[in-house]
């Protein structure tokens, strides 16, 4: 076991073979060490699965089973089935991309929860099929480029919305399903934290940035994140059983365009009066986001500002790295 | 290992860091604070001590350039706000309460210097002047050992800020007690000793194996152009010697003041206390700000003491220049002024130019000359600086900008100097450029938190004695102050660039320990870096690439 660090497990370690900047491998080394030792991590095929377990070698220190795409959650319902009345607290998690979750794993995913099984959903999403080379997803945004969305003189992009995966999943009776964002660890902190307290179907939404498939700079990842929440384009709420109980509002609005114009899969959208009404359309959708999750006026408890502070000393690190169980 | 080949196991055995183009690496930079201080307190430094609570560390921290803190944080124009970044962000970080805190703080529990270990040498260095510049460089000598006796002409030690300053500003006891802790150090005081008159400036060097002069600025400087001699005419810094010596002398009702620096305003500040009830300034320069561009055309003076003159009832006649006293034989009947077009000529030296025709009268029963000092080298031609043969000079004798905290920092470089001589190397520069500039911070991460000030006492109360006008901060909104400090270029263990490393690269050291790059992971994608609250990551070229 690699034990470099006594302040973090590092459930995913060094020497994986992601991308520079990856926004995935950084959402998954926050979510596995906030998790901590005692769980069982089921992994569909994805980004995720790929980088981290190249050639027989894992990047992985805590238990961890590969299902196949689409049925990560359908293995997790099994793992977690055939572990009651066995010894140990080990709780179960799956993991998968957004063609693992949007497209893919939708089904089992619906059955997962419908059967009420006491597992985690950690959808990790960077909006396109990357490890194949950057497909458009039902997770894609509009007007994205994508290898199968080209935008041209007859093409916007990606045609089609992006789909309001929270929504799909908490109209199922839904005990908690929450956004998050690396960009505001401890908001995900918190949302990671109140999951793992919680019993039964859980399913969590983590924003993940792909520099190679959003053809951004490697170092902007996390500012790329937090635009996304600031635009209103990646609303940070919860819902338990279907009703909104947690929104972070903005504590400033920024204009999608600052969110787009740090990404070259959105460049066609500055080139011309045809990319001109897209941008609109975008800044639309934005909007349409603000009113309906109330993100400019909710009374929360913190908002984008105070939740996107760092402090001396840091605001809350990980779980121990030796749990109760060891 | 093969880079193609592998064995079942951790990923760990695959080293991600040859994938880097450029590699993240930890370093301070040095905030603008500091930068601008010319005593070069490590402020960020002492503020993190404060806000971890650990006060006799920050005090520590800040003495280790600076033995003043009660005295600085009282009278300094805190040039390190001035340059503070947090003032781009909301306002500044109000230093100078957290330094007068800590001098005070002192004071109260009784922190002392630490002594050296042992003598780091038998040699005797001599000091002449115990003013801030002297007691500064016989603090710095002291604390690594060597053996220093300062010299000085009056019945007290120091110098300007024992004699000049009033005590509204600085009650002596806050001086005396700070110059008591350097003492303590084992430095030898020769008071009543004026160096070329007592003790002749041969034999003292003679004595000692180094000497610095820091005499000050101790005689009026008149502009030769103006005849304001005679009955009825004082200079200031007499005027405020006197002050300063506990006299209390009755002043007539109308008081003019000739001058435009801090001097000035001091010396209308106690005449108003004395009893004068109309307190006139006469300045040839315009209020501070008010001339953009030509800093010569403004009063030298603070703009803060300039408000609480005013406040207490000084007036200010600005762009005007005395032409004559106005006499009626010996009896001072007052000024004739007239209102001038510039200041100084062509080659800088004050000339003021006054327009004919725009003449008025100030009637006036006394006049204070505060136009200027000099210092007074009468009997001192052996000690004129010369490095090579151990004789340095420093503080307001040489120049500068005449503070104090120029002249503690001015003694802290001669001491330096001084042991460079002695141990026969070369001395450090011990200025520094600022490198956290504003630019390198990203400031979203920081809260808005509005300054905390402190109070003024009443206006009409505090005239009635030499009271101190501004209080310090309650040790609460000294907390705060100092955590409002942006840590600009020092790590402050926020811990993003560990959260956000994709890559396991950063290990935590732990509390106080910061954090290690582990490259042989590293991929240098820069996130580190970019998401650095402070700027004290930097991203460097891997060569080869």
């Amino acid at each position: 076991m690699d034990r470099r660090d006594p302040f973090r497990l590092n459930a995913l370690t060094s020497g994986h073979r992601a991308c520079s900047g990856c926004g995935q491998a950084m959402a998954a080394r926050m979510v596995g060490d906030l998790i901590g030792p005692d769980a069982i991590f089921v992994n569909a095929t994805g980004c995720l699965q790929v980088f981290t377990t190249h050639n027989a070698q894992s990047a992985w220190q805590v238990p961890w089973l590969h299902s196949v795409f689409a049925n990560a959650a359908a293995v997790a319902s099994g793992v977690e089935a055939a572990r009651r009345g066995l010894p140990g607290s080990e709780r179960v998690v799956v993991q998968a991309g957004d063609g693992g979750t949007f497209d893919i794993g939708l089904q089992c995913l619906s059955g997962m929860i419908e059967r009420g099984h006491d597992a985690l959903f950690v959808c990790y999403d960077n909006e396109a099929y990357m490890n194949t080379g950057v497909q458009r997803s039902g997770s894609t945004p509009h007007a994205a480029r994508t290898t199968t969305s080209p935008p041209g003189r007859l093409s916007e992009g990606k045609r089609h919305l992006k789909k309001d995966m929270l929504a799909i999943v908490a109209a199922h009776h839904m005990p908690y399903a929450a956004t998050a964002s690396v960009a505001f660890f401890p908001d995900l902190k918190a949302k990671v934290e109140k999951a793992m307290r919680l019993r039964g179907p859980r399913f969590l939404h983590v924003f993940s940035p792909c520099p190679l498939g959003w053809d951004h700079d490697a170092a902007a990842s996390v500012q790329v994140a937090r635009l996304a929440v600031e635009t209103g384009l990646f609303p940070l709420v919860e819902l338990e059983y279907g009703a909104v109980t947690g929104v972070m509002r903005l504590a400033q609005r920024r204009p999608v365009e600052d969110y787009l114009r740090l990404q070259g899969r959105f460049k066609h959208l500055f080139k011309d009066a045809h990319g001109a009404a897209e941008l609109r359309h975008l800044q639309a959708l934005a909007d349409a986001n603000i009113r309906r999750y109330g993100l400019l006026d909710a009374t929360t408890a913190w908002d984008t500002g105070e939740a996107g502070r760092a402090q001396r000393g840091g605001r809350g690190g990980y779980a121990p790295a030796h749990g109760a169980a060891s | 290992m093969s880079r193609l080949r592998f064995d079942p196991g951790s990923s760990t055995a695959y080293r991600t860091g040859d994938w880097r183009r450029a590699r993240p690496i930890y370093a301070d930079r040095w905030p603008p604070c500091g930068a601008g201080c010319p005593a070069g307190e490590d402020i960020q430094a002492y503020l993190a001590l404060l806000q971890a609570g650990r006060e006799e560390a920050a005090w520590r921290k800040l003495t280790e350039q600076n033995p003043f803190p009660a005295v600085c944080g009282r009278i300094c124009p805190h040039p390190c706000e001035s340059a503070c970044n947090r003032a781009r962000v909301d306002e500044a970080v109000a230093i100078h309460q957290v330094e007068r805190h800590l001098g005070d703080l002192a004071r109260g529990r009784g922190f002392a210097h630490d002594r050296p270990r042992a003598a780091a040498a038998e040699r005797h260095v001599g000091v002449v002047g115990a003013g801030p510049a002297g007691l500064s460089c016989a603090y710095q000598l002291a604390r690594v050992g060597y053996r220093v006796t300062i010299y000085d002409a009056a019945s007290e030690p120091g110098g300007t800020l024992r004699w000049g300053v009033p005590d509204y500003r600085l009650p002596k006891d806050a001086l005396l007690h700070e110059v008591e802790a350097i003492l303590a150090l084992g430095v030898t005081l020769r008071l009543g000793v004026r160096i070329g008159a007592d003790l002749s400036a041969g034999e003292l060097r003679t004595r000692h194996d180094a000497v610095f002069t820091a005499i000050g600025n101790g005689l009026p400087l008149v502009p030769a152009e103006a005849d304001v001699t005679g009955h009825g005419v004082d200079s200031g810094i007499a005027f405020l010697r006197r002050v300063n010596a506990g006299e209390r002398p009755s002043l007539p009702a109308r008081v003019a003041v000739i001058g435009a620096g801090n001097t000035a305003i001091d010396v209308a500040r106690c005449a108003r206390r004395l009893g004068a009830a109309e307190v006139t300034i006469v300045s040839p320069q315009d209020r501070p700000g008010h001339r953009p561009g030509q800093p010569a055309e403004e009063m030298t003076a603070l703009p803060t003491e300039i408000a609480q003159a005013e406040a207490e009832g000084v007036r200010l006649l600005l762009r005007l220049g005395v032409q004559r006293l106005v006499r009626s034989g010996e009896h001072l009947d007052g000024l004739q002024l007239a209102y001038v077009d510039h200041v100084f000529d062509d080659a800088g030296r004050f000339r003021p130019v006054l327009y004919e025709g725009t003449e008025t009268f100030l009637p006036a029963d006394r006049v204070i000359v505060a136009t200027g000092q000099q210092p007074d080298w009468s009997g001192l031609d052996v000690l004129q600086p010369d490095p090579a043969a151990g004789i340095f000079a420093g503080g307001d004798c040489v120049g500068g900008a005449r503070t104090a905290v120029a002249a503690i920092g001015s003694g802290h470089q001669a001491a330096e100097d001084v042991m460079a001589y002695l141990e026969g190397r070369a001395p450090v520069e011990l200025g520094r450029a600022a490198t956290a500039s504003f630019d390198t911070l990203h400031t979203h991460y920081y809260r808005r938190v509005p300054r905390h000030t402190s109070v003024e006492a009443d206006t009409d109360e505090r005239q009635r004695d030499f009271r101190e006008v501004q209080s310090g901060l309650e040790s609460v909104a000294v907390a705060a102050e100092a955590a409002r400090c942006l840590s600009c270029g020092v790590c402050m263990e926020c811990d993003n660039c560990w959260h956000f490393c994709p890559d396991a690269a950063v290990i935590k050291l732990g509390p106080g320990q910061r954090y290690r790059f582990d490259y042989e992971y590293c991929k240098g994608c820069g996130i580190c870096a970019a998401e650095c609250p402070t700027g004290h990551i930097r991203m460097e070229a891997e060569s080869g690439t």
